[in-house]
This record gives C-alpha cells, sequence and structure tokens, in this order.
C-alpha cells in the first residue's frame, strides 16, 4: 500500500471535477434545489384539504359542531347545500362532506350518540384522513358540551373504500412512473453510446434523414417499453392486487404514450449531454422534480400556490392523475377529466418528438 | 452519374473551428476511378477534409461537388462509402449484422459476403465485434464503408493497426476496386502507401501544399525519397 499511488488517484479525480462544471453544480447545487423545493413544499403554506358541511339539523348541536368545522386548521370547511356538496364531491371540487340530519340533536340528546354521515371522495388516502380527523375534533368540542355521547360517523367513499390502502394510491401511479423513467434512461444513454463510438458520425455520413433516426429508434424502444408496460402492469393488477375498476386497456394506453413520450425525452436530452454519465445527471435534475411535483406522492390540491401552477404544468401531473382517474375511479374516454389527460400526455409526445427531430440536425450539422 | 470526369471537385474550401483554421483554402479534384491519397502529419486538414465530402462539415467558404452533387446532399450519399478513422460499429452485434446493417441504411444489403470476404473477416462473421481484436474491428469498418458498393470511397487512415501482409492485400484490393471504376479517396501517413496512390495532395496547416503523381511530387522537391520530398515541401511553407 502506497500512500503516493492512492493520492495519485485521489488527486486525478479532483482534477477532472475541475474541468466538468456541470457534473460541480450538480453535486452542489442539486441537493439545495431539491431540498428547498421539499420544504416549500411541505411548509410553504399549503392548502388544505377543501370539505363541505350540510347542516340540517333543526337543533342547536348541529351549529356547534359546524362552526367547530369551520374554525379548524386541518381542513377549510364551508357551508353548502346537500345537493351542491354531492356534486362538488364528484367533480373532485372538495374531498368529502359532512351531514348533520335533522334529528341530529334530538339523537344526540335521545340515545347519547352521534352519527353524522361522512361522504369522502376516497381516491387520495390523505386527503380522507385529514377529512376524518376534522370531524371527529370538531365531535370532541361536543362531546364536553353534551357530555357522555359516543361519537360513530357513518363513513361512505365515492372511490376507493375502506380497503383501500396507500399502495392503490401509489400503485396506479407508479405504474406509469417506472416506465417512463427507465425508458428515458436507457434510450438516452443508448443514444449517447451511438454518439461515443462513433456510429452516428457513420449514420449522419449515409443517406438517412434526421427523421428518420429519430423515427427508428422510438419505434425499437418502443417495442421494448411496451412490453416493459405489459409486465408491469400485469405484476401490479395480478400478484400486487392494486386496486383497479378501470379499463385495462386503457391503463395500457396510456402507459403506452408514455413510454413513447420517455423515447424521445430521452433522444432529446441526449443531446445536452456528451457522456454517459451526464446522461445520468439527468435524473435529479428532470426526473426527481417532478417525482416531487406531479401529485404522486403529495396531492397537487395540497401544495403551495406557486407550486401548484408549475405542477400544472408538467405533463407528469396529468399521466399520474389519468391513471388514478382511470383505476381508482373507472374512468372511461367519456370523462372530461380523462379527455384532458390523455390530451396532454399526447400532445408532450408530438412535441418531444418534434423536439429530438430538430435539435439532432442542429447538433450534428 | 458516372459521367462526371470528376468524382470530387473541392473549391477553395475554408473551415475554422473558434480561431483554429482548419482548412484554409483548399482546392482539389478526384478522377473517376482514381486513388488519391491525402497525405498530411497528425492536425493537417485531413480528416475535416474527407468530413466535409460527406457534408459532416459545412464549409465557410468554397464549395465541394462529390459525383456531380453540390454538397450537401443527402441522396447521393447512398453512393459514397465512409470508413472513420476510429472504427466506428455496434460492439454488441456481430461482425456480420454490423455490415448488414450499414448496407440496409445505405439501401443494398446484397455484398455482405462479398464485403466480409474483401477483409477476410468471413469465416469470422458471427462473431460478436466486441470479442475481435483491433485491427479485426478497423477491417469490418472497412467492410461497412464498401458493403453498398460505392462509387465514391473515403478511406480516413483505414490500415491503422493492420499487419503488413494484410495491408498488401486490402490495397490489391483497393487497386482492384478503382481498376472497376471505383474512385477511393484515402488518408495516411505510411509512405510506402502513398506509392501505391495514383496522385497525392499533400496537406499542412489546413493548405494543399503540393499535388501530383509520386514521381511529380519527387521531382518538384528534387528529392529521391518521397518522405524527404514531404519533409521539404512541408518547410517551405511553415508559417
Amino acid at each position: 500500500m502506497s500512500g503516493r499511488r492512492v493520492g495519485a488517484i485521489s488527486k486525478r479525480l479532483l482534477q477532472q471535477f475541475r474541468r466538468d462544471h456541470r457534473t460541480l453544480g450538480l453535486l452542489f447545487g442539486a441537493p439545495l434545489v431539491i431540498l428547498a423545493l421539499l420544504g416549500y413544499l411541505l411548509r410553504g403554506g399549503g392548502d388544505v384539504p377543501r370539505m363541505g358541511v350540510v347542516n340540517l339539523d333543526g337543533g342547536g348541536l348541529g351549529n356547534v359542531v359546524a362552526s367547530a368545522l369551520e374554525s379548524s386548521k386541518t381542513v377549510s370547511a364551508s357551508p353548502m347545500k346537500e345537493a351542491d356538496a354531492e356534486a362538488r364531491l364528484r367533480t373532485g371540487d372538495i374531498a368529502g362532506y359532512v351531514l348533520l340530519p335533522s334529528d341530529f340533536s334530538a339523537k344526540a340528546q335521545q340515545s347519547r350518540l352521534i352519527a353524522p354521515e361522512v361522504h369522502l371522495e376516497g381516491s387520495q388516502p390523505g386527503l380522507s384522513q385529514s377529512i376524518l380527523q376534522a370531524v371527529s375534533e370538531s365531535f370532541a368540542a361536543l362531546a364536553g358540551q353534551a357530555g357522555g355521547v359516543r361519537f360513530a360517523p357513518r363513513v361512505t367513499f365515492l372511490y376507493g373504500g375502506l380497503n383501500f390502502d396507500t399502495l392503490d394510491y401509489f400503485g396506479a401511479a407508479f405504474i406509469g412512473l417506472v416506465v417512463f423513467f427507465l425508458v428515458f434512461v436507457i434510450t438516452a444513454v443508448a443514444f449517447l453510446r451511438e454518439r461515443g463510438q462513433g456510429t452516428l458520425e457513420r449514420l449522419m455520413a449515409s443517406p438517412l434523414r434526421r427523421a428518420e433516426i429519430v423515427l427508428g429508434y422510438m419505434l425499437g424502444f418502443t417495442v421494448l417499453a411496451l412490453v416493459q408496460s405489459a409486465e408491469v402492469l400485469a405484476f401490479s393488477l395480478l400478484v400486487l392486487h392494486v386496486h383497479n375498476v378501470g379499463n385495462v386497456a386503457l391503463i395500457f394506453g396510456l402507459e403506452a404514450l408514455m413510454a413513447i413520450a420517455a423515447v424521445n425525452l430521452g433522444i432529446f436530452l441526449s443531446m445536452f449531454a456528451r457522456t454517459e454519465f451526464q446522461a445520468v445527471q439527468f435524473i435529479p435534475l428532470v426526473i426527481v422534480p417532478q417525482m416531487l411535483l406531479a401529485g404522486i406522492i403529495f396531492p397537487v390540491s395540497t401544495e403551495p400556490g406557486p407550486l401548484q401552477a408549475l405542477s400544472h404544468v408538467l405533463p407528469l401531473t396529468y399521466a399520474v392523475e389519468g391513471l388514478r382517474n382511470i383505476m381508482i375511479k373507472g374512468a372511461d374516454l367519456s370523462w372530461s377529466s380523462l379527455q384532458l389527460d390523455f390530451g396532454v400526455v399526447l400532445g408532450f409526445c408530438v412535441l418531444v418528438i418534434l423536439a429530438g427531430a430538430t435539435t439532432l440536425r442542429r447538433r450534428i450539422a | 452519374m458516372a459521367t462526371e470526369t470528376y468524382a470530387v471537385d473541392v473549391v477553395g474550401v475554408v473551415k475554422r473551428f473558434g480561431k483554429q483554421s482548419a482548412l484554409d483554402g483548399v482546392s482539389l479534384r478526384v478522377r473517376r476511378g482514381e486513388v488519391y491519397g491525402l497525405l498530411g502529419p497528425n492536425g493537417a486538414g485531413k480528416t475535416t477534409l474527407i468530413r466535409s465530402l460527406v457534408g459532416l462539415v459545412t464549409p465557410e467558404n468554397g464549395t465541394v461537388t462529390v459525383l456531380g452533387h453540390r454538397m450537401p446532399q443527402l441522396e447521393v450519399l447512398a453512393h459514397v462509402g465512409y470508413m472513420t478513422q476510429q472504427a466506428a460499429l455496434y460492439p454488441d452485434l456481430s461482425a456480420e449484422e454490423n455490415v448488414h446493417f450499414f448496407g440496409a441504411i445505405s439501401g443494398r444489403v446484397d455484398g455482405v459476403r462479398e464485403a466480409l470476404e474483401f477483409v477476410d473477416l468471413w469465416d469470422r462473421r458471427k462473431s460478436v465485434v466486441s470479442t475481435l481484436s483491433g485491427g479485426m474491428r478497423t477491417r469490418c469498418s472497412l467492410a461497412c464503408a464498401l458493403v453498398h458498393k460505392p462509387d465514391l470511397l473515403l478511406l480516413d487512415e483505414p490500415t491503422v493497426g493492420v499487419d503488413p501482409q494484410l495491408r498488401v492485400q486490402l490495397w490489391d484490393g483497393f487497386r482492384k476496386m478503382a481498376a472497376g471504376g471505383t474512385s477511393i479517396v484515402v488518408s495516411s501517413h505510411v509512405m510506402d502507401e502513398a506509392e501505391r496512390c495514383d496522385r497525392l495532395g499533400l496537406i499542412r496547416f489546413g493548405k494543399l501544399l503540393a499535388e501530383g503523381t509520386v514521381a511529380e511530387i519527387k521531382a518538384k522537391a528534387g528529392v529521391e525519397r518521397l518522405e524527404d520530398a514531404f519533409l521539404k515541401l512541408s518547410e517551405v511553407s511553415e508559417p
């Protein structure tokens, strides 16, 4: 063991990085950006889940509960009519509502039992939890006044249900995500290898058109990506039993569109990297922010306002929402929300295909 | 396409990379069925010149005409074979698969066997490229450049790493192709290879210093050996 020889290796490494400004920037810049984003996301005073309070109670207890809910910090509750609340629940405008029936006060005093109806949208377990928590807190105030009452809410779910767990929620998003990221990385690296081994130079000196290269790549990798999509989907549904009430062909269709987009994003972004090493660096830059902001883990509706705007620009947000619409809500193409999701993902596909073909021409010629 | 006198017609080509001048007003013509040798030291501009012939380099000034077409032009590239300095191959494919691929993108796959036999790799055609030796890869790369039976073959230092016996064999092949009407532009810094060219262009600092047959160049420098001629002619124009 020679200290000098070991030192030579360490010194050479540092010398290399001194010339690679991009890697240095990534090494010291990316962690701060990602942490700052995460910090803002979680502490930036994001919106709380919205819910409705339908108070039909003739007695006074209903008002106590309603005002307790409306002053809650866990949720943003507002009074509304039953029909209105039901409609807004279906559009996803509110995550749930509590209904206090007309005999609410009477029953509470007679049978010492508080039984409000809690209607939840159910597709996002985190929001459902917040609402249930807020409701039970509001009744704690009531129990203090009335004394010795039992609290037994009747909970109904529009989507999902009691057995709907975190995997069901994340699973829908990850089916698309896994395919998107892996296909992206593999394509970007393969395209850079073409450049590095000199074969791209040869392709450029052949009668091949730029568009033919991009299309050829797209078709080749799409075959791989589709097989992978089918495998991931089958494993999720048949082995993991991820909750699905939608059409499997639609899920596969959306997955396939994401895969095609990923192939072309890979080709496009590889134009901005010289080495495979630099291509891998796109993961923290391109992929991690999307993971945080596309609503995969944190619902977009509870993000701080400016981040919501950013989320609504990311195509992945729509892909994730589309997959959840199909799998959790059973959406089909007659739903306008799913039409939007498909439309955005399709538009993104076209955009990256064009971007890839255009950039390829510029970089080579 | 066989009617033009010149396979390559380069007029006053200028190309700079930043402040570095790679080609500084080069003009040269390669006749049909001629083997034209580009001779010059490393960094003289040989590769840039060859790349400009296939449209990979866009000159700032001057014109490049290949097989009667002003470059850049995509269709004419189907009749041009280009062998890069580095053996540009797909390491995960076999020798035959590589040659077949490059034939397919140029529109002809009927010459795969002939090309592999030309470089003496037919017996190794099933070998994956990553398992081949450096010399074999060079040969495979050459096969990829001529699989589509081009009218113009551009070879950027094709015999680097090839053993002397096979080098002689390859040159016999080049001469045979030229006799069959193929024009060949070959860059080299090996003098005995230069002796086998019909005409030579001496290139240095992006300029064509001298052009002619081997005998003409020797006479111009007034020396016996081509190597001396090259050194002498280079000295004259040192900037």
